[in-house]
């Protein structure tokens, strides 16, 4: 019977182990006891000894790896038994809620401080007396008790109108998005494209299509449906735009997942339509219209919000021509499209009116630089102005 | 080898001592798989101490032992269930989760609880002496500890005290010659750990703690001795530990301790020992010993399943229990 | 003793002694040794085996002859005696009480004159009482031999000699119920132990200069009752914690926090608290005197408090 060698928790505060050399090879015979694996941890050297006795199939971990505890590094089975592939578990990201476009922060004046002891207060409160009009008699200015009892005496500055104040505290969905878009804004270095894209022709495809792909999804299509392809085959032209930071390397990740934001009463989500690259048009519209529909019901799934590689924000529904949004981390960048205007442009020499749009794209300049940002846009650019490219 | 015991009852002995070896390793294994927290001391190689001792007690005598205690809780009677679902730390094991493996306690079977302090249950083992004397009962104690503990003030301040009162209380040291990495003669400043009875006026013997059949016999004595209020009795059982001081103690201790001493001593395994005797006064079969082990393998399976099935305690029990 | 014959009474000179303060005198004559048992000196010793012979079934009174020696079986009070019950998910029931009194003015210099209560409030499993009044004492000493947990009974050495009205039936004081010892609106002054007559004392002090002070006696320090303290705050909007235990870390650091958690709203100054200088208890006697509170000490703590300084 085939024995998994895991990598053993061999003291109080073990959490991984780095295998320093294996004391045999593939296809050796091992006995049960005999010394197996050197594996260090805490600068402590230890020999770990196999649990079984067999041949060493498959060696799943190699020198210098760091291996988390419990996590298989090895078979020992019999000759000829089969070995299935263990699934080398990898910690899941945690599935994070992503935001959009920041809100400018207002700074505020400081006030100045009064001070004044806790029952002073209350009772200035009660009695609807300015404490910045009592004279504090207690160390540093305090105000204190007997003030506030002088004061209602003389009969103190009339009662002040306070404005009602109405306190909203930060939790939920809200909590998340603060805390993550604070995050975001402070650690990736953000700088922002933007382009005005001729959206005559994406609509007239969007016109073309929606008969047919309404009459056999049973459910609406929409022009970001069209968008999500665009930008899809866009990151398969610019791999680099589809990756994320980690650590001091930049990975470049093979699957295109994009999130698409949307707008909830509490908040914005951004659920992930998985390989879009693959997805025919009416694929991408039936799992955006379900995933949609799903927000709105609070009933996305952690699988349905995570691994996005690509966010795609379109505010032009809510008449907002052009906008900045923050990139959703751990993305490389972001594409905020705006409202499509009808504007007057130069077009082949003439002033035509042609529907356009802002589309804006933030991204991380650790990973791309100007230059290759650009290429992107303008490949998005030529997609939505062209869009039989896409059949290519 | 003249065996002066019942035929029944060495199998029993033997049994034993193969049920807490079984129980240890699966221990270790469960550990360095991550579902046993914190650190086990395994007390693999001293099986025939806690077996020699406690099978001279009847289920209310009561015993105290240490963190090298799941042997003596197991050899006391305990439940492997139980216990396997404390090492686990679920709201089924004997502390409800609250103990772990230093603290197991069974107080119904009489075991007022492993501790984590060394020297820390003396004193408490001691009391239970008084208790007895005082309700005038027939029960005896029986206190475990290691060589290290020989050197804490609690030793002596409870040896003097029970022998001051005669109370019915046998002091086992588990003496493995090492204190975590400190050998016996960095340590006891007397050539032995038994010569220390005499600074209290009480018998101590010096025993092979890896023959189980002489600490069964020497034990019966001193129990004796306790329930005709001649008092207590220091019982130096020079035993070894197999494994290191506890999971965390890198080489199974070999960075203190020479190969050879280890295989020196690996050759008088107490089970193989026992096994060889018994096999050749033919007391057991070849077939007995494969039923035998595979019994044990059973029961022990059946406690780690129990103990994997059963449920964590809720948040909510971290604030209860505190007091009565 | 005689309500429960299996009561057992443990710890250093007190059979034929009587205790060194007398309070066991006379129990070993009427009760025998077995159940007033005096041990050599071995602090370890009795607390682990009070602890031993209480989880299997023998109620006992554990005496430690100053709360410095507590030091001495520190292991057994923290790690055994507190944590017993809650380690064996609650089957160990452990009826014990240790017996202990501490406290200076008597010359008797650092290592025998400390209040250690506040390392004892600090350990969760542990119970601590201390009586100022020889009332107080009776009522809790017997609600503390009959409660089934581990009690800390801290006594202070000046008090024993004091004199109150006792009466001669059955009374309990139960655990968490402070007294307020003498009424006011001015100011409260929450104190313990041996604290409570300085503060009593102060306080007529206070009222020949027109400030009637609230004095809370607290009794028992776990369970504490807060309540009391804080509606006495909701009436005089200030706070004096006067405690003989060095300031700090004394035990008024935790009761002030509760105070200011719970009762912010009705504070005029901050809490003050009254404590000993943070320096062992010297021996000569003014050197001493400046380090343990006084009434001086705790009407200039009152004073700041209602900003009269």
């Amino acid at each position: 019977m085939a024995t998994t060698v895991i990598m053993p928790k061999l003291g109080l505060t073990m959490t991984e182990g780095t295998i320093e050399k294996w004391l045999k090879q593939e296809g050796d015979h091992v006995q049960k006891g005999e010394p197996l694996v050197e594996i260090i941890t805490e600068k402590i050297n230890f020999q770990y000894e196999s649990p079984a006795s067999g041949i060493l199939r498959k060696i799943l971990h190699h020198e210098g790896e760091v291996v988390p505890v419990t996590v298989p590094i090895a078979i020992i089975a019999e000759e000829g038994e089969a070995v299935e592939e263990v699934e080398m578990a990898r910690p899941e990201a945690p599935a994070e809620i992503p935001l959009p476009a920041a809100v400018p922060r207002e700074s505020k004046e400081p006030s100045q401080r009064i001070f004044a002891s806790p029952i002073a207060r209350k009772m200035a409160q009660e009695k609807g007396l300015d404490l910045s009009s009592i004279k504090g008699s207690g160390p540093t200015g305090r105000i204190i008790k007997m003030d506030v009892l002088k004061a209602t005496e003389k009969g103190a500055a009339p009662p002040i109108q306070r404005p009602s104040e109405k306190l909203i505290p930060l939790k939920g969905i809200r909590r998340i998005i603060a805390k993550r878009m604070t995050e975001s804004f402070q650690n990736i270095p953000h700088f922002y494209l933007s382009l005005e894209i001729d959206m005559t022709s994406c609509l007239a495809l969007y016109e073309q299509l929606r008969e047919e792909v309404e009459r056999r999804t049973k459910l609406r299509f929409t022009l970001t449906d069209i968008l999500v392809k665009v930008t899809a085959s866009a990151l398969k032209d610019q791999p680099i735009i589809n990756s994320r930071i980690e650590g001091d390397q930049i990975h470049l990740i093979e699957e295109i997942n994009i999130g698409v934001a949307i707008a909830l009463e509490d908040g914005l989500i951004v659920p992930v339509i998985h390989h879009a690259d693959q997805k025919s048009l009416i694929e991408i519209a039936s799992t955006l219209r379900g995933l949609t529909q799903k927000a709105k019901e609070g009933k996305l799934s952690l699988e349905e919000v995570g691994g996005g590689t690509f966010t795609l924000s379109n505010m032009g529904m809510l008449g907002i021509d052009k906008f900045n949004p923050i990139i959703n981390p751990p993305e490389c960048s972001i594409l905020g499209v705006g409202r499509t205007v009808e504007k007057p442009v130069f077009h082949g020499g003439e002033i035509k009116v042609r529907p356009m749009a802002w589309f804006s794209l933030s991204s991380d300049h650790r990973i791309v630089d100007g230059a290759t940002a650009s290429l992107f846009l303008n490949h998005i650019k030529k997609l939505v102005e062209n869009p039989p490219l896409l059949l290519l | 080898m003249d065996i002066p015991l019942d035929e029944n009852l060495c199998l029993k002995l033997y049994e034993q001592m193969l049920t807490i070896r079984m129980f240890e390793e699966k221990a270790i294994e469960l550990f360095e798989h991550n579902f046993i927290r914190g650190n086990v001391h395994p007390c693999i190689g001293q099986e025939a101490v806690s077996v020699g001792v406690c099978f001279n007690l009847h289920r209310e005598d009561y015993m105290i032992n240490t963190h090298r205690g799941h042997g003596n809780c197991i050899a006391k009677g305990a439940d492997l269930k139980w216990m396997m679902a404390e090492l686990l730390g679920k709201s089924t094991g004997y502390c409800k989760g609250k103990g772990g493996s230093m603290h197991i306690a069974d107080f119904e079977g009489g075991n007022l609880g492993a501790n984590g302090i060394v020297g820390g249950g003396i004193p408490i083992a001691v009391g239970a002496g008084i208790s007895i004397q005082n309700r005038g009962t027939d029960q005896v104690v029986a206190c475990f500890f290691g060589d290290g503990a020989t050197n804490q003030g609690t030793f002596h301040e409870s040896l003097n005290l029970a022998s001051l009162w005669k109370l019915p209380v046998i002091f086992v040291c588990e003496n493995n010659l090492y204190a975590l990495s400190t050998p016996l003669k960095e340590s006891i400043s007397t050539p032995r750990i038994s010569d220390r009875a005499v600074a209290y006026g009480i018998p101590g013997m010096n025993i092979d703690g890896n023959d189980v059949i002489g600490v069964y016999v020497k034990t019966k004595e001193a129990v004796e001795r306790a329930k005709a209020g001649e008092g207590p009795t220091l019982l130096d059982c020079i035993t070894y530990r197999f494994f290191g001081h506890f999971t965390g103690d890198p080489g199974r201790g070999t960075t203190y301790r020479s190969k050879e001493e280890m295989d020196q001593w690996l050759s008088r395994c107490p089970i193989n020992t026992f096994r060889t005797q018994l096999l050749q006064e033919k007391i057991m079969t070849e077939e007995m010993d494969q039923t035998i082990e595979g019994n044990v393998k059973t029961s022990i399976e059946e406690a780690i399943r129990f103990a994997k099935e059963s449920p964590s305690p809720s948040p909510e029990e971290a604030t209860q229990d505190l007091f009565y | 003793m005689e309500r429960d014959p299996s009561l057992m009474l443990i710890g250093e000179d007190i059979g034929r002694y009587g205790g060194i303060f007398g309070v066991t005198k006379g129990l070993l004559e009427e009760f025998g040794p077995h159940r007033v048992r005096s041990t050599p000196i071995s602090e370890s010793a009795i607390i682990g085996s009070a602890l031993g012979a209480a989880m299997t079934g023998i109620r006992t009174v554990a005496e430690i002859m100053y709360v410095d020696f507590t030091t001495c079986a520190m292991d057994q009070i923290v790690n055994q005696v507190a944590k017993m019950r809650y380690m064996s998910g609650g089957k160990a029931k452990i009826p014990m009480v240790i017996r202990t009194q501490g406290g200076g003015g008597r010359g008797n210099a650092a290592q025998h004159s400390q209040s250690l209560e506040a390392l004892f409030l600090h350990i969760p499993g542990l119970k601590v009482v201390m009586p100022s009044t020889p009332y107080d004492a009776r009522g809790l000493l017997k609600t503390a031999i009959r409660d089934d947990n581990p009690v800390m009974f801290i006594e202070h050495k000046l008090l024993y000699a004091t004199k109150g009205p006792v009466p001669d039936g059955e009374y309990l004081i139960p655990f968490g119920q402070s007294d307020i010892k003498r009424k006011g609106r001015d100011v409260t002054i929450a104190a313990i132990s041996y604290m409570v007559m300085k503060a009593l004392k102060a306080s007529e002090r206070l009222a020949g200069e027109g400030i009637e002070a609230e004095v809370i006696d607290l009794r028992t320090l776990v369970p504490l009752d807060l309540e009391t303290i804080l509606q006495s705050v909701r009436k005089t909007n200030r706070v004096v914690v006067v405690h003989e235990g060095c300031r700090r870390n004394g035990i008024g650091a935790e009761i002030s926090s509760l105070i200011q958690e719970e009762g912010f709203d009705f504070l005029d100054a901050p809490v003050e608290r009254v404590g000993s200088l943070n320096v062992p208890i010297p021996y000569t006697e003014s050197l001493e005197k400046a380090v343990i509170p006084d009434e001086e000490d705790i009407i200039s703590a009152v004073k700041k408090v209602l900003y009269r300084t």
